[in-house]
């Protein structure tokens, strides 16, 4: 038998309304309100207990009210974690989300709550974990429960799970492969959806395109002559033995490379470990990936002030978004630390 | 123009005093097949290896597939690789089904090889895996054979060949089967197929090496140096173009995939029916904005001038082609053509990813094939052909040397840890995907 807690607010708790909104955290034994209807379809899970919480306090008190429940938490044991449903309420629905993260954060054990589409709360944190998708009230109360049960009995059995539509929970963002049952070709797929496209009928795209996330561009350098510049390149330049070991493609680490006493990197000190492109070019001048030669130049002119002393690099070819992401917040924070005011970031 | 592929089924191949087809059965004379193969001056070691279906062998570092063909009248089945550039897509072909010969490295790997396994969790992710593989296990004196980024060229020259010479074991055989392609010219197609909303398949084939050698061919042609142009589906069945050495093997159209090109086929199956199949607007995947511009600019004019209503767009690789892949799109679109693209994702290890590098609004009409990033963990098998080593040594991608979080990909006890990326032809973009993407 697997261990749950779950948590609900202090109005399904029986114990009020809006008047009592201010409770603060505490725990029970057993189960009650909604806990009644998801233990009855759950199989092999036991609620051991539920934790109560007035809305209002976890809203106004979001620290104290989190270090409670943990303090709580932190003598049972628990394999899962349930918070609502939350249905439409505002207020409960970030309740929900915020007990969730911090459970999954400290004991990293799966949280499952349950919101309407119109409840904040989840688009709030869809992403962080499978939020199921609720009704609009507790008339729905039997549905939504049971919808959690039912992922919840397969996920801890160790059972296949399909994919959040199917699971009917709010997609966290992640997509993944799967094999159709029963198959149907790429082929077969593309000609029915032309067909469609074409007679105007309605039609599933498999990769639904997002409204585009654009970086702003930053502003313009207002004073270039005194600007510190550094390059950055995601061609793969770097010493010949790699000493950062930097991945020839789906890279996850860049480096950082002394240039303070070079006028240009020299073919066979330098090189590129891209695998994306022919290195050919760049092994016999790596200048023409990490223009140092022309910068220097630049410099001596006073075109801009100083060239920082190191350049940075990595590698681009099916380099994943987040990997990119992350590396680009690591190196913005060494640009920031030593007053470079521009960047020449160098592409392949 | 009229091309008919008599087909074989193939039970077995096994090894014989001669090399013949009886009752389903490909006997190879080893010794005879050998000699053959080694008139190529840069093969330094060579053999012939059968791997079957449910066989517990896992084959790697796999270069290249093609279709145990001969063509009746005598002409090349490359033409322009095997022999004499001869026009292709029309007249007979005797061709196997269910057997595909594979080049494999005896020791070394590069950029764009695969891995396939015969038998249990690791055989849904290549769709060799579900034929008789005749695997030619070479070692070459080619100057680039053990860097990373290499042309591979006496082993897949060796494929080509013999895929033909395997295929000449037909010749005086009856088909069991015919598959018969026909497509009359535009202008004389009949009233009801007229009526039918005209489509093309545009197939961007790779070209990404600026340097000869790596790319796809047509007619024995570098598919860098090449613009978009107008072909006869038939001549993509009959083997005017052969698959190159450079794109990460999930995303790649082997030889075998182009002669049984399944949107081809699927489109042929409708013609007439729900469609108009007007043909293939044949373009690649260069890596300059200029050649990317260019070739769309080329793909939209032809599918304008042809009175294209319909279009679907596939990729032969993924990153940097998704930007002619999405631009196609976009260009195609813009001009009034309802288009469909067909292609793989890639996701990152946390699935989280921006799936294709370029995204587009315009791409409104998308199918999947399959998750470059998916991480594939398997156990050790029997038997190796190849080196197995080489997914983690030689810099194949999809497999590494080291990884702080998750070790090498080829561990000590035989067993592996890699990305989908390394799969053979695993994504099956030229539209045999089983597979699509899911959101979790």
């Amino acid at each position: 038998m697997r261990k749950a807690v779950l948590y609900i607010n202090q109005f399904f708790a029986g114990i009020g309304g809006e008047e009592k909104a201010d409770l603060t955290p505490e725990i029970r034994e057993g189960v009650m309100g909604p806990g009644l209807a998801l233990q009855n379809e759950l199989e092999d899970i036991e609620i051991t207990h539920t934790v109560i919480c007035g809305d209002n306090f976890l809203g106004t008190h979001e620290e104290e009210a989190v270090k409670k429940i943990l303090g709580f938490l932190d003598e049972l044991e628990m394999d899962i974690f349930f918070a609502g449903p939350a249905f439409q309420a505002g207020r409960y629905g970030f309740a929900c989300g915020t007990i969730c993260k911090a459970v999954k954060e400290k004991y990293h054990i799966p949280v499952l709550t349950s919101m309407n589409e119109e409840n904040p709360g989840a688009e709030m944190f869809r992403k962080e974990f499978p939020v199921f998708i609720g009704g609009r009230s507790a008339a729905k109360m039997r549905e939504d429960t049971k919808k959690m049960a039912n992922y919840a009995n397969r996920l801890m059995r160790g059972e296949p799970l399909s994919w959040a539509e199917q699971e009917g929970y709010f997609g966290q963002g992640i997509r993944r492969q799967i094999w159709l049952d029963p198959p149907v070709s790429a082929a077969k797929r593309g000609v029915d959806m032309l067909l469609k496209k074409m007679a105007s009928e309605p039609y599933k795209t498999e990769l639904e395109i997002p409204p585009k996330e654009l970086v702003e561009i930053a502003e313009a350098l207002k004073d270039l002559k005194s600007a510190r510049i550094a390059v950055i390149t995601t061609g793969g330049i770097v010493p010949v033995d790699n000493p950062d070991r930097i991945q020839s493609a789906s890279a996850t680490k860049w480096g950082a490379y002394d240039i303070s006493s070079m006028d240009r990197l020299e073919a066979g000190e330098y090189k590129t470990i891209h695998a994306g492109f022919d290195p050919a070019a760049a092994d016999a001048d790596p200048n023409v990936i990490v223009p140092l030669d022309a910068l220097r130049e630049l410099e001596r002119e006073g075109v801009f002030n100083t060239l920082y002393s190191h350049f940075f690099s990595t590698v681009g070819t099916g380099t994943t978004q987040a990997e990119a992401q992350r590396m680009g917040k690591e190196i913005l924070n060494e640009l920031i630390r030593n007053q470079v005011g521009g960047v020449l970031l160098v592409a392949t | 123009m009229n091309l008919t592929i008599g087909r074989f089924t193939v039970r077995d191949v096994i090894f014989g005093p001669e090399t013949s087809f009886d009752d389903g059965v490909i006997s190879i004379n080893k010794e005879e097949a050998l000699a053959f193969l080694r008139e190529d001056d840069h093969i330094l070691d060579i053999d012939i290896e059968i791997a079957r279906p449910g066989e517990d062998i896992r084959i790697v570092p796999v270069k290249e597939a093609a279709e145990p063909r001969v063509r009746m009248d005598g002409r090349p089945l490359f033409p322009g690789v095997t022999g004499d550039v001869t026009p292709c897509g029309e007249g007979s072909l005797h061709a196997t089904s269910g057997v595909s010969v594979l080049g494999v490295g005896k020791h070394w790997g590069s950029f764009g090889d695969g891995l396939i396994d015969m038998n249990g969790g690791g055989a849904k992710y290549s769709p060799f895996s579900a034929l008789i593989n005749i695997c030619l296990v070479i070692d070459s004196d080619e100057p680039d054979r053990r860097e990373q980024q290499k042309k591979n060229t006496a082993i897949r020259m060796a494929v080509h060949r013999f895929a033909e010479y395997i295929g000449s074991v037909l010749i005086e055989h009856t088909p069991e089967t015919i598959e018969n392609y026909e497509l009359a010219p535009i202008l004389d197609r009949t009233q009801a197929e007229m009526e039918l909303p005209p489509v093309v398949l545009v197939m961007q084939a790779q070209s990404q090496m600026e340097e000869s050698g790596y790319n796809d061919l047509i007619y024995g042609w570098d598919m860098n140096r090449y613009v978009p142009t107008f072909v006869h589906p038939n001549e993509i069945l009959d083997g005017c173009l052969i698959s190159g050495s450079f794109m990460p093997s999930s995303s790649k159209w082997s030889t075998y995939d182009i002669q049984n090109f399944p949107l081809i086929k699927e489109l042929y199956a409708e013609h007439g029916k729900t469609l108009n199949f007007l043909g293939v607007i044949l373009s690649n995947l260069n890596v300059s904005l200029t050649q990317k511009e260019r070739s769309a600019t080329f793909v939209a004019q032809i599918a304008k001038s042809l009175g294209a209503k319909g279009a679907i767009v596939t990729e032969e690789g993924y990153g940097n082609p998704d930007a002619d892949y999405i631009r196609c799109i976009e260009v195609l679109e813009a001009a009034g053509i309802h288009t469909v693209g067909v292609s793989n994702e890639c996701t990152g290890r946390d699935g989280r990813s921006q799936p294709l590098v370029v995204m587009s609004e315009a791409a409104n009409a998308l199918v999947s094939t399959g998750d470059v990033s998916q991480l594939i963990e398997l156990p050790a098998a029997k038997k190796v052909i190849g080196e197995l080593d080489a997914l983690g040594r030689d810099g194949l991608s999809g497999g590494w040397a080291d990884d702080e979080i998750l070790g090498p990909s080829v561990r000590e006890d035989g067993s592996i840890i890699m990305e989908n990326n390394a799969m053979f032809c695993g994504d099956a973009i030229a539209g045999h995907s089983t597979k699509t993407m899911k959101e979790y």
